[in-house]
């Protein structure tokens, strides 16, 4: 299934874009392992995951148009 | 009574003006059970770094995930303490140097409440919304701003 990967802050440098798609994906860990491959800059980088605009810990499963978002450490305020 | 509206859009394009600030306390006036209000402003820093001197931070946010978490946020004040009301605005692109770019007004029956509110929604702001900046330099170059 075809994945939606949103990107903030300083991880839109690596990428050279706001958002990444990804085709025949099953879960999060692929995600990333297909972006690190694609983005080998992103190893060196600290951010945490979203999927639907949640913060998973653990591996999970992606469904249809399941949007991903990958966020580097907030600096709000 | 409780004056609290969840979904309102916390982001402001550019910075939060004086006049807006008088505003909402002007729009405070005429609600005769409020007794104090807590204010925070936050304000860009001219930092210098090295050689460099910040010259203005450019916000960005996920804008969907914000404002979900800051509903969030918003009920778990609003169980806390006994407020009357809160707002709150963040700034998004671009905020010069000394010019305001967070703004949290809280307002309550007596003092306590709204000073011990307001701090504690600019800390949880601060670790809990996804809002990112980026520092510009005098000379264009950036680094992304982390928080303490």
């Amino acid at each position: 299934m075809q994945a939606t990967i949103k990107m903030f802050g300083k991880l839109t440098e690596i990428t050279s874009a706001s958002s990444v798609m990804i085709d025949d994906v099953k879960d999060t860990d692929e995600v990333i392992s297909i972006l690190q491959q694609r983005y080998p800059g992103l190893m060196q980088l600290q951010y945490i995951i979203a999927v639907d605009k949640e913060i998973i810990h653990n591996n999970t499963i992606l469904t249809d148009h399941s949007i991903i978002a990958l966020l580097p450490p907030y600096s709000g305020g | 009574m409780n004056y609290m509206h969840s979904n309102k859009n916390i982001f402001i394009q550019g910075a939060i003006s004086p006049e807006h600030i008088a505003d909402s306390i002007a729009k405070h006036q005429s609600k005769y059970d409020i007794g104090a209000h807590g204010i925070f402003l936050g304000q860009v820093r001219g930092d210098n770094i090295g050689e460099r001197k910040v010259a203005a931070i450019q916000y960005s946010s996920y804008e969907d995930m914000a404002m979900g978490k800051i509903g969030v946020v918003r009920e778990t004040i609003f169980a806390k303490y006994p407020l009357i009301c809160m707002h709150i605005y963040h700034s998004l692109g671009i905020v010069k140097s000394g010019e305001i770019c967070l703004f949290v007004f809280t307002s309550s029956a007596h003092r306590k409440p709204a000073i011990e509110a307001c701090e504690e929604m600019v800390e949880l702001i601060k670790k809990e919304i996804p809002i990112w900046g980026k520092e510009i330099f005098e000379d264009d170059t950036h680094q992304w701003k982390k928080n303490k």
